[in-house]
Formats: C-alpha cells, structure tokens, sequence
C-alpha cells in the first residue's frame, strides 16, 4: 500500500491538472462562442455568392473544366489545429485525408497535399509524405480572410496552370460541441448548378464567360473561408468536450484518492495504537 | 424625397451596410457604373476601389472594396466583397508606399507569372487606398 505521504502528493497533483483542464475548458468555451459568431456573420455572404454564382456558372459551364492536357493529379487541403489536446480532433481528419489520398490514387489521381496547421503538417513529416505546401502558427486566429485568400489563389493558380485537375478541401464541420464530422468537399472543377435559374434574367457586364475568373475566385475564397470556420469552431468545441470531461476524470480520481487516503491514515493510526498498547503490555508483564 | 432602394455590402466576416440608400456609384470592369433605382436584373464584377453610396439630403457613405461582385435583383443590390474597409481606418500614406513598390515588383514581372494578377490586384487596391481622400473630397 502507497504510503499516506504519497498519496497526498498524487492528490495535489491531480488537483493541479485538474485546475488546467477546467481553466482550458472555459477558455475552449469562450473562444468555441466567437468561432460560432463568426459562422453566423458569414453565412449571408455564402448565401448571397452561392445565388449569383449559380447563375453565372450555369450560364457558361464550359469555362468551368480543367484545362486540357492537366496533370492527373488532385489538390487537398487539409485544415488541422495547431494545438492538441481537443481528443480525436486532428487524428479523424488525418485519417480522412490518407483515406481520401488512397482513393485518389487508386483513380490513377496523384494526390498533392496543403496542409493548415502545425498538428497536421508535423504528422505527415513523420509519416514522411511529401507536402506540397503548409501554413502552420496561425494564432490568434485559424479563419481569417487573409489566409482564405492565399490559399485559394494558389489552388486556383495550380488548377488553371493545370498542374492538378482536381481539387478539394477536407475539414472538421461543426454539428454541435458534441459533434463534429470530418467532411471533404471537392472545390474544382466547379459542378454546373442543377436547375439553377441561369442567367437569362440578368443583364451581365461584361459577359459570363468574362466574369466567371471573378466568381470562381470568389466561390473558392468564400468555401475555404467557410472550411476554415467551421474548422476552428469544430476545434473548440472538440476541445471543449476533451477538458470537460478530463475534468471529470479528475474530479473522480480525486475521490478515489481520497478514500485511500483515508484508509491509509486509518491504518496508520491503528498501527500506531497497536505500537502502544503493545508497549504498555509489555512493561506492565 | 427621392426614391431609394435597398442596397446590401457583404463581406465575409459579415454584413457591413444594409440600408434604404438613392444611388449606388462603384467602378465596374467597363468603368465606373451607378445603380439607381427600378434598375434593371444586373450582375458584374467590382474592381478594387471604392463604392460610394448616395444616402440622401447630400449625404453620402462610402466603402473601400478589394474587389468582388454585384448584384441587383428585383430593384435591391448587393454588393459582395471578400474585404472591405471604412475610409476613415485606410492609412493613405502607407498605401502609397506600398502601391509604388507593388509597382516595382509587377514591373519585372512576366504576365504568365503565377502571381501576376494577385499582384495586379494587389496593386489595384493599394493606388485606391492612397487616392481615396482624394475621391472622398471631390465633389458627388
């Protein structure tokens, strides 16, 4: 049996984490509420970009293909946190690329991974998988516009220079705190909209065909704008999770001790009482 | 009273203005265009520069656009921009700065270089955020 000194210490030190989970857990909390306001603000511009674009897209499908000629290859981006301790977070998104690359390749596609953040990047340097590009620290902030729109430019360049005829996005999309679905969406070639109204009702400057390089920009920086987002909360809340119910285990554990400790002093204290009768026994005989 | 129509700049991080407003002045890929209203269905592009918007009884607002797209459908507009600043927080002077060495930089470029046209853009905005008091104070 631990000795009641050690016990005690294995108390304090359960005690301690136990504070770091629970401070995490509001934080998590805090930041989880921002990243879903954030959520919230952008769906009109999803909204309103999904509308035109549907109509110019459906107006000019032939723009829309991967130039001839383009290597057999696809463009994933995967979007990962930089920082762990948010439970299966990172590993059931990378678990969805490498199944993602597997099927890729087994269509004859070479898959070419961007990685955001540092939990997936240094993963995939274990693994030794080439990297076709990385954005790693991105404190304070995972989903900026700053970031969507580099991200993008260098997908759209890849897809138009023709280095890859396909290109998509995985990441964490957000359900709830509780739950939180990896998710891949494929981004290029752009699908004509179904039944989508077409552009006969509009006047167009300068044409469709002149504005679809404007639009596709803008739909692929609004969707891994949204990827982002929808990351960063899927993060949170996963972290969020993770720390309630570390907190949990602790507070458990920390009853657990406590009656050991108990016991142990207990058993000390008789121990002792022993010692003396036994003493008195022995000077009375 | 003149009449108005509803006008709408989305960003992504949000919607900025949502309002009655008489006119709608921005720079399209033809030039500068204005949306009055009864306007007809109408989409195109917006360069980077700025939108000015004509609020009535002489009072205008306006906005500084990296670019995007508009929208007008069914007499109200939307202006969809992936950034967009109030001139009062543009730093001119620093733009002008940095329009003079996106310049420098575009010059030496090729026009097939990959990053040709970000920084094109780039450069668009950057001449727009070092002129806009200058737009600003001339006259609507």
């Amino acid at each position: 049996m631990a000795t009641l000194k050690a016990i005690r210490r294995r108390i304090a030190s359960v005690k301690s984490t136990q504070q770091t989970t629970r401070a995490m857990k509001l934080v998590a909390a805090s930041r989880l509420r921002r990243a879903q306001e954030a959520l919230f603000n952008a769906r009109p511009y999803h909204e309103a970009l999904t509308r035109v674009s549907d109509s110019l897209l459906a107006s000019a499908p032939e723009a829309l293909g991967a130039p001839e000629g383009a290597e057999r290859a696809q463009l994933l981006v995967l979007v990962t946190s930089d920082r762990g301790l948010c439970g299966g977070y990172n590993a059931n998104l990378i678990r969805l690329a490498e199944e993602t690359m597997a099927k890729a390749r087994s269509e004859g596609l070479a898959p070419k991974l961007f990685v955001i953040g540092r939990k997936g990047a240094e993963h995939f340097k274990r693994a030794r998988t080439p990297l076709d590009g990385e954005r790693v620290n991105n404190a304070p902030r995972l989903a900026t516009v700053g970031l969507a729109r580099d991200v993008a430019s260098r997908m759209l360049h890849a897809f138009r220079a023709g280095a890859v005829c396909e290109a998509g996005v995985i990441y964490s999309s957000f359900r709830s705190a509780l739950s939180q679905h990896p998710t891949f969406e494929k981004l290029l070639p752009v699908a004509p909209p179904e039944g989508a109204a077409g552009a006969a009702e509009y006047l167009i400057e300068p044409s469709a065909a002149e504005l679809i390089p404007t639009v596709l920009r803008s739909y692929v920086e609004a969707a891994i704008f949204h990827a982002l987002l929808e990351g960063e909360a899927s993060e949170h809340g996963a972290r969020m999770t993770a720390m309630d119910s570390a907190t949990n285990n602790a507070v458990e554990m920390i009853a657990r001790l406590t009656l050991e400790m108990n016991r142990a002093r207990q058993a000390q204290i008789t121990r002792e009482l022993m010692d003396i009768v036994g003493g008195a026994e022995a000077l009375r005989g | 009273m003149a009449e108005t129509f509803n006008f709408r700049l989305i960003t992504p991080t949000g919607v900025l203005f949502d309002g009655a407003v008489e006119q709608v002045t921005a720079v399209g890929p033809l030039g500068e265009f204005g949306v009055l209203p009864m306007h007809t269905n109408f989409i195109t592009a917006i360069a980077p520069g700025v939108i000015t918007l004509k609020l009535g009884e002489g009072n205008y607002n306006e906005f500084l656009l990296a670019g995007g797209l508009a929208e007008v459908k069914d007499g109200a507009m939307t202006a969809l921009a992936v950034e967009a600043e109030a001139p009062g927080a543009v730093d001119s002077a620093g733009a002008a700065a940095q329009a003079t060495a996106t310049e420098q930089r575009l010059a030496t470029m090729s026009m097939f270089d990959p990053e040709y046209e970000d920084a094109a853009q780039a450069l668009a905005l950057a001449r727009a955020r070092a002129q806009i008091e200058q737009l600003r104070r001339a006259p609507h």
